[in-house]
Parts: C-alpha cells; structure tokens; sequence
C-alpha cells in the first residue's frame, strides 16, 4: 500500500482514537464503510488499532521478519575473517585488547585467554566481495543483497539478559517486546490473523538455552499486544482446532446461537464489552479457516518449495518456518519473529556450528530471494542475528581442531536486508581480534531505533506511559544508523 | 502462547497513552473537524464521548493538586522540578518560592498576574528559541492546558503539597439530596459526587444478581443453587438481614482467602519456577498458603505486612511468620552458568526494593535506582537508603538451578506438624520401653556371650560381600582399631603427599547409588570442621563455575556431613546429622547411603547402625561430579583444615545399604570387641559395654519387639523429616552488608556509602525506638498515620470489587499518579480502615453491602458511553472475570471442582507440546509438564504450576502476568485466542459436557428446563423467554446431528479424563453437552455483572 493510503486511513483513526472510545467491529465497518465480516480480503488493509499521528513519517518498510539466531552465533567463524587470530594462534590475548572487561564466569578462572583462530575458511562473495564463511555459503550467495554489519555490541553476557535486550530493550524482565510496541503502534493490517507472529523451530539436535515467552510479551502494554505463536507441530496455533465432534456448522449453529443471546442480554444490559465479545467470537471463527490455509503449503510450487532445502518438508523447521514466514508477510502480518536455537558453542564449536549453519543457511538466503522475485523485498525489512557474538579466544584450550568460545557482546554481527536497508555493503569493522569495534558501532538500542525508523516510526516519539513515566523500546538511547538506509 | 491485538479497541483496554486530561472537549473539537462523521457517530447511539469525569466543574476554583500539579510535573518537571542533577536555569516549577522568585526584575510566576507571568509568556511564544517546553522534548500542551494553568495564576497560583503525601484525613460525610438512597457512609461520598454530575445511581440489583457478584468478589466462586435458593428465601423471609448473613457466610468461608490471595500473588510474585532461562521449580506454595491463611484468619493488615517484610525479625518467630517473609523471595533468581553473582544479587535487591515500593507505597520509587527521580521528591540517595534495609540476605546471584535458593528452611505443613507431634510422643513412650529393657538385661555372663556370638554369625553372614578395607595400609606404630590396627593421619603431610582412595571405589555419581562405612576416633585438637575424604576442588575462585565440585564427606561440630557438589554450595546436596555427637576420644562407627537420583532424600546417615536425623542444608544437586580422588583427611582448600585421629575399615558397596544391613554390618564389627575378654584389649574410645548391651537387646525377643517397635516410628518420623517441603526465606546477615549509592544504578559502580533510611521529611517519621533493620521499616510503614500503606490497599481492595481504582494508577501515589475520582472517599475508607484495626474483613464487609455496590451494572449505552470505567460509579461493577475464575467458574458449575485449599501446585490440562522449543535442554525440574491425575486435575487455578517462562496459556491469553516482577494492574482483553480457548481447550470442554450431564440429570425432562437450569447454575438467573427458545431450539438441533452421527458424538463425550457418564444416551448427551458449551460461552456467564 502507498504511504497515501496510510495518511487517508489516519485522520478516520485519529479521530476514532481521539473520542477515546473503543470501537466495536460493527461499528468501525460502519464508520469506515466496509464490512468487516467479509471474506478474507487478498491484500491487507490498515483495519484498527494503532496510535494517531503514525506512521511519523513514510516508512520504507511495511513489515518486518526477524531471523534470530539464539546462543549467540560465533561472529568470528561466519562473518568476521581474522586472519590475525591464525597468525597468533594460542598467544595470550593482549591486555590492550581486553582492556580489563567483564567476562564469564565460565572463563573467569582460566588462566589464560588463549587467542583460537576459525578452522573455517571464508571466501569473498557477490559483486561487494564481502568475505563470507565457508559455512555459509547460500549466505554468500545474496551477499549483494544484504547488509552486513560487523560492529554490533550490546551489554549484556549472558543468554536470558541479552535476548531480553534484544527484544524489548532492557535487560531486565518486564518491558514489551519489539513486535508488541509495533503492533501498538501501528495496528494492524489483516481482518483474522495477529500482526506478529512467532515461530520457534524445533532443532533437529539438543534443544540448547531455553526460550521465554516475555520475549513475545507484551510487558506494560495491554496483553492484546502479545506476539501469537505459531507452531509447526500440533495445532498452528492453540486451541485453534474445533474439539472433536464440533463441525465448522456445528460450531457456526452454536457461534448463532451465542451472538443472539448475547445481543438479547446486550439490550438488557447496554454494556458495548458485549458488542466485542460478539465481534471477537466471529474474529475467531474466521482464524479458524485464515490459519490452517496459511499454513497449508499445497498451492507453492516445487521451484519454492525446492529453493528453502529438504527441511521445508518437516514441520517446524526453520526452513519451513521461513516459507510461513513469507506467507504471513502477504497477508499482512507486520511483525514475524522466527526463533533458532543451539547457537551456544562452549565447547566443540568446531563439530556444532556445521550443523547450525546447515539448518538455516538456505532458508534464510532463499527468503531473501523469495521475498525478491515477489517484488517484496523492498517494504520487507529482514534481519539475520543473535543476542551477541563469541570470543576471539578458547574456551578451554585452543585448538586447530576441537574448541569453543565464550559469549562476547563487545563486538559481533548481524545482517539485514529488504525494507529501506542497502544491499551489498558491509557498515563497521573489528579490531584484528574480533573483539573490540573498531568503526561505526552500531549498539542494540541503534538497532531497535533503526528498525523502528524503516517501519516510519520516530523511536523517541513511541512511548507509553507506565509507572509515571513515559517508556519507549530504546529507553533514552538509540540513535539511527542513517548510513545503512537507502 | 500471547494474544493479539483483536480488531476492537475495548475499553478497558483503550490506549491510554493518547487518552488524557479532557477527551470531551478533544471530542468537540473533532466532531467540529469532520462533521458527516459526527452525525453518523451520534446516530450510532452508543459511540459517545467518556465522561470529561475528573475536570472541575467550570465554576469552581482551580485547585492545584487536581488540575494543574499533573500538566506541570508531564511537561516541566523533568527539567525543572526537584531532580538538581538535571534541572535548567535553576527553576523549580515544583516549589512556590523558587517559582515566584524575583528573577531581577521578572518572574517566572506572579500570582494573580498571568500576564507578568514569563512561564506564560513561554508557553505561548512563537518563537522556536523561547518556547517551553522545548520542540526536542516531544512534549506540548494544549491550548486547553494552557489556559488552565493561566487561570490558575490569575486565581493566586496556590500550591498544595501533594495529597497522597499527607496523612489520610476523615471528612465530614458529604450531604446528599436523595437521603433515602445511601446504606452506608461511603454511599454518601458517591452520591454527592453523582449529584454535583447531575447523575442518578441506578437501581438494585436483583438478590440473586447481588449475590453472584458477591460471590465471586469474596470467594471466587458462583453460588451453588443450594445457596441460592437458601439465600432468596432468606430475603424474603428477612429483608436486608439476609445480606448481611450472606456475607459473613461467604466471608468465613475457606475461599475467601483463596478469592483475596489472587491479586496478592500478582503484587509478590509468587510463581512455581526461578525464570530466567533455565527456569527450574523452586518451592514457595507454603508461602502461597500462608497467603490464603492469613486472610482467611482475617489477619490484621498491618501484620500481614509486617510478617512478610520482617517476620524473622519478630521475638521468638513462629515457623509461620518465618514462611511469611518468603515474600521478599518471590523474585526471579538466575541460575545461567557463568554471570556474575554480585550482579545478580543486586537485582534481586532492587526487585525487593520495587515490589515493596509499588505493592506497599505505591510509588515507582525504583526511577530512583539510577538518578534522582524525575517527578516524585526522592533521590538516588533516598533509593538506596530503601535498598539498605533489603540488602542483608546471605544469598547468591546464581542459584536455584534445580531447587530453591538459599536461605531456606524446611516447612512443615499444618499436617506433617501435627504427625511429629504425635510421632514424637508415640516415640518417648517407646524410647521409655527400650530404656527399661536394656535396664533389665542380665550381667555378663557364659550365657550372654553365647547370645552374642549367635547374633555376630548371623550378622557376619549379611556383610561378606562387602568390599575390602580401602584404607592405606597400617604401619608397626598404628594404634589398635576396631578390626585390626587403626589408620592415623599424618596432619603435616604436604597435601600431594596425603593418601587417597580411587574415585571408582567410592562413585556417588553411579545411577545404583552408593554406601560407604568407616570407624573413626577424633582426636582432641581437631578443628570444628574437617574433611574426612574429600573429592571436592576447592580451588580458585568463589565465582568460578566449577568451585565446589565433586564429593565429600565432613566432620563439622561432632556431625557427619555429605555433600555432593556441582558448584558449591549452590549446585549441592548438602546434608548433615543431627545430634550424632561423634566426640574426641570415641571409636563410633558411621554409615552413609545414597540412593542416587540427586535429591537428599536419596541419603541416609547411620552412627553405631542407628539412623540419625539431617538436616538439609542444600537441595540442589543438577549432576553428580565424581571422578576424582578421595583425600583422605585433607582438602584442598587454600589453608583448608586438617582432620585429626583414627580411622578404621573404610568399606563401600555400590547400592544404598539398608537400616537392617547396616546396622548387621556394624554388629558383625562391633560385636567381636564386645565379646572379646577385658584382657583381650578393646582399644582405648571402644564403648564395648554399650556395644554388649546393644547386641543383647536385639537377641532377645522382648526386648528385640520393643526395639523394633521404636525404629519402626523412628523410620516413619525421619521418612517424615524427608517429605517436609522446604520453603525460601528472608535472613538477615548477622552483620550487614554495606550499601553504596551506586552509580547509574550499577552493581559495580559503588559510589558513598549509605545506611538504612526512608524519606522521612516526605513520607512520615521514623518510628522512635524502631531497630534500624525490616521491622522497623515495617513499623514505619503500619504507623497509623503513614500517608500511603492504608490507602493503597484499600485502593487495591476497591478495584477488586468495581475494576477500577479510586485512584487509578494502583502502582503511583506520586506526582504523576492519577487524580482521584473520589479523594474525600478514598482517605475516608483509609482511616477508617486504619482506626478500626487494619481489619480487611470488615472493609470487604462494609463496601459490598453498600448500596454503592448493590446497583444494578445495566446501563443505558448513553451511560456507558459517557463513563466507560464507571469511575463515577452511577451503576454496579460489570467485568469479565479473570483467568482463574473463569476456569473456577467453570469446574464448578460443571459439578468438577475439587474444593481443597492448598499443598503443592498442580498440573491441569495443558497442550501436549507446549513446551517444545521453549524450554532448555537440560533435564532440569520444571522441564516437562506431568499431568495431574485425579481430583487435582480440578482444583482451583490458583494452584495451578505457574511456570514464568512458559505460563499456562489459557492464563495468559485471559491477561495473567508471567509473574516476573510485581504487578498491580492486569489488563483486560477481550480477543479472538479467548474465544477459541474457551470452545477447544481440554478443560472447558470437558466442563461443558459434565455441565451437559447436569442438565439432563437433574433438570426437569423438557429441553426447556434442561436449558433454563444450566442458564441458572451459569449466570445466576432465570433465563427469559427467548433465551430459552434460543437454547431450546439449539438442543433440538444438535440431539439431531449428533443422533444421526454417533460416532461424532462419541467422539466429543471421550474428551477430557473424567469418564461420561455411560447411562446417558450419546446423542442426548453430546447435545446437552454442546448447549452447556454455550452456556458457558454467554458474555453474561464470562462476567461478573
């Protein structure tokens, strides 16, 4: 849709928003003229919620996919080549390098930071020559059309508090994830499925750190703000399937049945909470129908299926899941958040990161590609990361062969692509270690404000008052990376 | 699992951020703007403005507080308002005389004297360089605001400190025109605010429509139609004291305190896991109960608060009151390898800090963590004074990865304290019994000996399989021991030097378990705590990840002491004897089992072949960790201490030994020295007249019976011992930790040092006499003049009942906190609250058989419309129940529920596979969802496993926090996923159809009575005409389908555990089912009305 249309929408939703009413769906049809209880629409809409006055400006993304990568992906064995660290295999890492900050537990009482170069070769790719991991190669492959950035850095050591920082902006508990302020503030676009989504893909091998469903939370924001998960076993989405016994007409006698009732009791008793209730049973009954089409893969051609690997074939994969992925962004879903897990590399990296590399690198770059030839690429902002990188030295004892690496948030990568990004360069460096930026950090909170300004949202001006105060997903930082945009 | 935003804004769930100060003029405006639209809306009758409820009436004078505190403290105190660190041009817009200074020549306010004003003069400047506030600061005020505060100026500019901040005081009751309407005193205060908006309360509801609502709001649960009826006939028979009889039924019931404890969990926290990552199970229902048992007792409040802040620190505390302070260890504790404990420990510290602030205070005092708060007059300094009260605990940052935490004790239940109560006499009397025996037994005699040599055969015939000694050999000076020469420690020996026994001889980490026995003699000298054999690193750092792993077994103060570690001592199991007494001097002989699987219960510790009593110091054991050698009498701890004295015969066996076995093992040992002669030499420490008549006894057969008779309740109490839940309290280090403001509020950016203190200038006096640790602090806060504690809780009671605050923002008293839609009402109920002896009972009393709260909730949609909170309450509460309650509703009405309060949490319906994915690799408790079976899968949901990183999803989706962190205030959604859980999840659908089951076997035999009895059990009332048609004509549908399609009926009776009832026709059934399904589906139902 064209920024126009955003702007027509607004001055009907501002003034909605500005009564201070909540709307029933029968009545926002009214208002807006449409009937909201028609069939699925096939191009999505802004429908409701959201805030006045938004987007702040021209977006240059509708929607975002995010391919997170949890552990903490080793920087240094995928995107970040050193060859100094294979030149000074084994050598203590340098005082001047550390500059006395804070690591592990789990290392703190090595006595010594032996420097572990990769075992893994990197090749220059695309027109860019962007050096690319061997590991990676599909990757490699759309290296033009990606954003890599080699100077992130965030705060926290630790799995539970960096991805709590890398989705709602605190390290702490308690904030809403970066899906909920979205879907806050920008409402949604489609009539029966969520505007974000969640998926989280079953490993193949050990199951790694756990996930916590804060991280789809909405924190202070009203619950509804919650990202849905969407599983690949089981039900899409829970309690989503009818019980046995209860057929679709069974279900629409019985959904009759209620909404006259309820009508009845609502001239009894003039509350317009009745009124929603009645609108949000049909919401339900249509997902019903919306959900199970969306993840029924049957009418995608063999070249699509083919281009996102062998997993596309196991549900729950996180090839499958970027299939699915690609297929809520065309229905309007404005926020897919896809989960990886295993990342965390201590020990035996060398045997580990393969396999992990294996599991996501075709889907991720045939989503790009798949994203590309549908013409969606270019208002679908697509980020490739995890809450922090690995260290530059062992784990233990460095090795050629076998070895690990600790967390490290002082430096690490990430890229993006689609949305406003450009393609094909790479933004920052390291020093010869991996371990420190040497250029153009870009923090998590720059990030967050980056992400944000793609999507026509001015992150200072996002916030919601809570305990006194007015939050916002980047707290008082963030500043945005304007050289990464178009 | 979370849900989404629906299609519908609701109104309790509007966005609030956009919605503020006057909507009704905004609205004005609007309507102005877009004029078609405006006769559109005002044709759809219920789309109206909300009441402008808390703008002055037009007349009366401005007054601070009210109307012009919250426009300076959004949009000027942050840069000048009482934060020094960050305020501009020196002004103070929060202090009159910094305000009206005279700034040479002008000032920024002159009262009386908008004009000559320059705070106005900057408000309305066109020019970008002078206007305030300042285009970076995203902050503007409508011209509406504007002339608020130009008014204000002209009327005096008069400041008022701020109301929350001064003790509540009781006004006069207001006079009301319609005197014949109030029932009681706070009738008054509604009415006269009703009056002044030209509004009239709506009728009474129905008795039966009252007591529904009352139900729910004091016990959580529907009335029966037992009660029901009960309760109509009394109304008929007594009028209005029948209300009165209804709620002191409804408030002696045992649920009340369940009902109560619900928004108290939210506020404490309480969960059944850690959070965090890992997210074990940790143990605090004894805590929960206590909760439930407090209000149930009718506890004063001020105790409540006091026991659960500082209940360890009352004079000779009650095991109750120590479980009660488990309240300040409710926080999410960490248990991720590798961070750094004292960041960690810091936060839970500030968790407490924000918990009792904003549960207790109402104030968002932790703004105050990292600098000066923007808004309320607290400073970083306050903050940390607060902080210092909380910082005592010997605790750690990383713990709880498969247990609780320490500190902790066990905590026996009501139950289990009245079993040892009678064990314990049972086992006095029994003791008296072997003690006369052993007085009888015969001196030494041929005959004796003969008894004793038969008992030894047979005891040597149980232990040959035992493995060999596994002691270093004896040398030429060896001293005697009990089975050959003792072995002697050499305390000098360099510790490479000093013996060891192989790790496979002794393997605690083996799944069959292990038993290891030895004879020792302490010498004199030793230290009050030795290692005997030690596998354990002791090396490097405290903060190191693999400090503390491996095995040992200690002597400390004369007791035996296992610990089997992955991180000492937060990753162990770690359990000593109790009163074992092993002295200087005495050869004793000492067996340790374990039975493998981690937990303490699995170990046992025997002294002379009798079971001893431990006590478990830590629970927590994720691995065993035994591959390393055993010194022997040595650590390695830097400067660790050496064990003195004698062993003798060190044997294991890889299984757990039983209490038979052992003590046969000791017998076979012992005996051989009690039957040797006098000359014969036993070693010097050798009891052997003791050993003698300990062998005698249990020869022969009387006295054998009154032996046995003993151990077998001595067996029962320490199994008891075993069984007892431990539960995390608060402990307070015997010498504090200092506290430090720290900078930006981080753990390592310790600034000056500071004390205990409370903002006393702004709050209220430090009570004399108080001590200086928690139970001053809560002193403090229940001194009866204490400007907050009263009336925040009462606040929180009130919005219990009618869904909304008297002050709305439960969690801020403070500058930026809303105005109250009732002042004189909420400082009313306060003091009386306070005066009358915190008596929360009373309060609940008072305010639901008000008149008040006995209006009828319909409403015209006009009325809706113009006040969609029913802040001005002009008609009664109407609100979707919360989580709990639904699915309570639910069971109960379905005939399910299983009605026991408390004991551990349980495991209800939950989908298969919810937690795939999600949960971390590693077998830790809490990692998989085990169903309950039986009547626990239909207790109340309060009691159902509340896992933080993974909650229930029927929880979340009806807007349960995750109980990270203190939360005052659930949201209240109203979305397509409630629906679907609602038709499709296993528990409701099992709760239609046992509904179903009702209505056909104890209704009438119409349709027509079968669907108006199930309408009556679900919402209270009578159905009309037409909604029994509507049900009626569904019944006959359904009986339809299913009859021609059995197989689908079949198939809904067989979801759920319960059986279905096989007496019933399946299609009869499955129809009545589906109809009871939709009962349970009406907005009516889901709402308290």
């Amino acid at each position: 849709m064209s920024c126009h249309r955003y702007e027509s929408l607004h001055t009907r939703r501002d003034f909605l928003a500005k009564t201070g009413l909540g709307l029933g769906t029968a009545a926002l049809a009214q208002l807006l003229g449409r009937d909201a209880f028609a069939a699925l629409p096939t191009a999505p809409s802004p429908l409701t919620g959201g805030l006045p006055g938004l987007p702040h400006f021209a977006p240059t993304a509708k929607r975002v996919i995010c391919l997170f990568q949890s552990g903490g992906p080793s920087h240094l064995d995928l995107f970040d080549d050193k060859p100094v660290l294979r030149q000074r295999f084994n050598e203590d890492l340098p005082d001047s390098v550390r500059r006395g900050q804070r690591i592990t537990g789990m290392v703190a009482s090595q006595s010594r930071l032996a420097v572990q170069p990769s075992r893994f070769a990197f090749q220059p790719g695309g027109r860019s020559g962007t050096m690319i991991s061997d590991l990676l190669p599909y990757t490699r492959g759309i290296v033009d059309d990606i954003c890599l950035v080699r100077s992130m850095h965030t705060e926290a050591i630790n799995h539970d508090p960096a991805i709590t920082f890398f989705q709602s902006g605190s390290q702490q508990p308690g904030r809403p994830s970066m899906g909920a302020w979205i879907d806050y503030g920008l409402g949604r676009l489609s009539d029966n499925l969520p505007s974000f989504v969640v998926f989280v893909s079953v490993n193949k091998k050990a199951a790694g750190q756990g996930l916590l469903s804060r991280l789809w939370g909405s924190g202070f924001l009203p619950s509804r703000h919650q990202g849905v998960q969407f599983r690949g076993a089981g039900e899409p989405v829970l309690y989503l399937g009818d019980a046995p016994g209860i057929s679709r007409e069974r279900r629409r006698l019985f959904l009759d049945g209620v909404a006259e009732l309820n009508r009845h009791h609502l001239e009894a008793s003039g509350d317009p909470e009745i009124e929603t209730r009645i609108a949000q049973y049909e919401m339900a009954y249509r997902m019903q129908r919306s959900v199970p089409d969306l993840m029924d893969l049957s009418g995608e051609s063999a070249a699509t299926l083919g281009s996102y690997g062998p997993d596309v074939n196991e549900p729950g994969s996180f090839a499958r899941n970027c299939l699915l992925a690609r297929r809520l962004a065309e229905r309007g879903v404005r926020f897919v958040q896809l989960y990886h897990r295993d990342w965390d590399h201590h020990g035996s990296l060398n045997d580990r990161l393969p396999d992990l590399a294996r599991d996501v690198d075709q889907a991720s770059a045939a989503l790009v590609k798949d994203l590309k030839q549908r013409g969606m690429l270019d208002e679908t902002l697509v980020i490739w990361g995890g809450e922090f990188g690995r260290t530059p030295y062992a784990q233990g004892e460095a090795s050629l062969e076998k070895y690990g690496r600790d967390h490290h948030g002082r430096a690490f990568s990430l890229w993006m692509a689609g949305g406003g990004i450009k393609s094909g360069i790479t933004h920052g460096s390291t020093d010869d270690f991996g371990f420190n930026v040497a250029e153009k950090p870009v923090h998590i909170h720059d990030l967050q404000a980056t992400i944000l300004h793609c999507l026509g949202i001015d992150h200072t001006r996002l916030t919601f008052r809570f305990q006194g105060r007015q939050y916002r997903l980047t707290d008082v930082h963030g500043e945005v990376v304007q050289p990464l945009l178009v | 699992m979370r849900v989404f935003s629906p299609v519908i804004v609701t109104p309790s769930g509007a966005a609030p951020a956009v919605r503020k100060h006057s909507p009704m003029r905004r609205l004005a405006f609007s309507l102005a703007a877009f004029p078609s639209l405006a006769a559109r809306l005002l044709a759809c009758a219920w789309v109206f403005a909300p009441a402008a409820a808390f703008a002055a009436a037009p007349a009366a004078k401005l007054e601070f507080n009210r109307d012009v505190r919250p426009i300076l403290s959004e949009n000027c105190f942050h840069c000048h308002g009482q934060d020094a660190n960050h305020r501009e041009g020196r002004l103070r817009l929060d202090d009159a005389a910094n305000a009206t200074l005279d700034r040479g020549g002008y000032a920024v306010i002159v009262p009386g004297q908008p004009d000559d004003s320059e705070l106005i003069a900057r408000l309305i400047s066109t020019d970008e360089e002078d206007r305030m506030p300042p285009a970076k600061s995203n902050k503007h005020l409508t011209a509406e605001q504007i002339e608020t505060l130009r008014r204000w100026i002209a009327e005096g500019a008069e400041y008022q400190s701020h109301w929350a901040f001064s003790p509540p005081q009781r006004a006069p009751l207001p006079e009301v025109r319609t005197a014949s309407w109030p029932r009681a005193p706070i009738d008054r205060f509604v009415l006269a605010r009703l009056e002044r908006e030209g509004l009239s309360p709506r009728p009474e509801a129905a008795p039966a429509a009252w007591l529904r609502r009352v139900s729910f709001d004091l016990v959580g649960l529907p009335p029966s139609p037992a009660d029901r009826a009960a309760f109509l006939a009394d109304v008929d028979r007594r009028g209005e004291a029948a209300y009165g009889a209804a709620v002191d039924r409804l408030l002696a019931s045992p649920h009340f305190g369940e009902s109560l404890a619900l928004d108290w969990l939210d506020a404490a926290r309480y969960a059944d896991s850690h959070g965090f990552n890992n997210d074990s199970t940790r143990t605090m229902w004894r805590w929960r109960d206590w909760v439930i048992e407090a209000f149930n007792r009718n506890l004063p409040y001020n105790t409540f608060v006091t026991e659960q802040l500082a209940g360890d620190l009352l004079p000779s505390p009650t095991l109750e009151q120590r479980i009660a302070t488990g309240f300040g260890r409710n926080h999410v504790i960490n248990s991720e390898g590798g961070i750094i404990d004292e960041e960690y420990r810091v936060e839970y510290v500030a968790d407490r800090v924000r918990t009792l602030s904003t549960a207790w205070l109402g104030l968002t005092f932790e703004c105050a963590r990292c600098h000066d708060h923007k808004f309320d007059p607290i400073s970083q300094r306050d903050y940390f004074s607060l902080f210092a009260f909380l910082n005592n605990v010997p605790e750690f940052g990383e713990d709880g990865r498969v247990a609780n935490a320490v500190p902790m004790i066990p905590a026996p239940t009501t139950a289990q304290q009245i079993a040892f109560a009678d064990q314990e006499r049972r086992l006095a009397e029994l003791e008296a019994a072997v003690g006369r025996a052993r007085a009888s037994l015969p001196p030494r005699s041929a005959a004796t000996d003969r008894t004793l040599r038969s008992l030894l055969a047979q005891a040597g015939a149980t232990v040959g399989h035992l493995g060999p000694d596994l002691l270093p050999a004896r040398t030429a000076s060896s001293p005697p021991g009990i089975t050959g020469p003792a072995w002697r420690t050499a305390p000098d020996v360099p510790l490479d030097a000093v013996p060891s026994v192989p790790p496979e001889a002794l393997n605690f980490a083996g799944k069959q378990g292990l038993s290891v026995s030895f004879w020792i003699r302490p010498d004199t000298d030793n230290p009050r705590d030795v290692p005997l054999l030690s596998a354990m690193d002791y090396s490097g750092s405290k903060d190191d990840t693999t400090f503390g792993r491996g095995s040992e077994v200690r002597l400390i103060d004369g007791e035996i002491e296992l610990r089997l570690s992955e991180r000492y001592p937060t990753y162990a199991l770690i359990a000593r004897t109790k009163e074992a007494r092993l002295h200087a001097g005495d050869w004793r002989h000492v067996t340790v089992t374990y039975a493998g699987g981690r937990r303490a219960a699995g170990v046992r510790i025997f002294v002379d072949g009798h079971e001893r009593a431990t006590e478990v110091f830590h629970d927590g054991l994720p691995a065993e960790h035994g591959r390393k050698p055993y010194r022997l009498g040595a650590d390695n701890a830097p400067g660790g201490a050496r064990w003195r004295g004698s062993l003798d015969s060190l044997r294991s066996v890889p299984r757990a030994l039983d209490a038979a076995e052992v003590r046969q093992r000791f017998l076979a040992e012992a005996l051989p020295l009690a039957l040797a002669s006098a000359a014969g030499g036993a070693p010097e420490g050798a009891p052997v007249e003791a050993w003698r008549s300990e062998g005698l006894l249990l020869a022969r057969a009387d006295s054998r019976a009154a032996v046995e008779a003993h151990d077998q309740v001595w067996g029962e109490h320490l199994a008891l011992h075993r069984a007892v839940p431990t539960t995390m309290v608060m402990v307070e280090l015997p010498q504090p930790r200092q506290a430090y403001v720290l900078t930006r509020g981080a753990y390592d950016a310790r600034a000056e040092p500071v004390g205990p203190g409370v903002p006393e200038a702004l709050l209220a006096p430090w009570p004399a006499g108080a001590p200086r640790n928690r139970l001053g602090l809560a002193q403090w806060l229940t001194q009866p003049n204490h400007p907050l504690t009263s009336r925040v809780v009462v606040n929180r009671f009130w919005t219990q009942l009618f869904g909304t605050g008297i002050v709305k923002t439960l969690e801020d008293f403070g500058y930026q906190s809303e105005w109250p839609s009732h002042p004189e009402l909420l400082d009313w109920l306060a003091r009386n609250f306070v005066d009358g002896g915190w008596d929360v009972k009373a309060l609940f009393r008072g305010i639901v058989l008000s008149a008040t709260y006995r209006q009828s909730s319909s409403a015209s949609p006009e009325a809706f419309a113009r006040d969609p909170e029913n802040r001005l309450l002009a008609r009664g509460p109407r609100l979707r129940l919360p989580a709990e309650l639904l699915r309570d509703q639910a069971l109960a009405v379905s005939g399910l529920l299983t009605p026991a309060i408390g004991g551990p949490s349980v495991f209800p319906y939950q989908p298969e596979k919810l937690y795939a994915g999600l949960v971390v690799g590693a077998d830790y408790p809490g990692t998989k969802w085990e169903q309950s079976q039986g009547p626990d899968l239909h207790r109340r949901s309060l009691y159902t496993f509340w896992k933080r990183t993974v909650p229930h999803p029927a929880m979340l989706t009806f807007d349960a926090p995750d109980r990270e962190f203190c939360t005052v205030r659930r949201s209240r959604t109203n979305t397509p996923l409630q629906a679907l859980t609602l038709w499709n999840e296993t528990g409701y659908v099992e709760a239609a159809r046992q509904l179903g089951a009702r209505l056909l076997r104890e209704a009438g035999p119409s349709d027509e009575a079968r669907v108006a009895y199930g309408f009556v059990l679900a919402t209270g009332r009578e159905p009309d005409a037409t909604e029994r048609g509507v049900l009626a004509r569904a019944f006959a549908r359904f009986r339809a389908e299913f009859a021609a399609q059995p197989g689908e009926a079949r198939a809904l009776l067989a979801v759920g555990d319960t059986p279905a009832d096989p007496s019933l026709d399946p299609a009869e059934f499955a129809a009545a089912a589906t109809v009871a399904g939709m009962i349970l589906n009406l907005d009516e139902t889901l709402t308290k009305n």
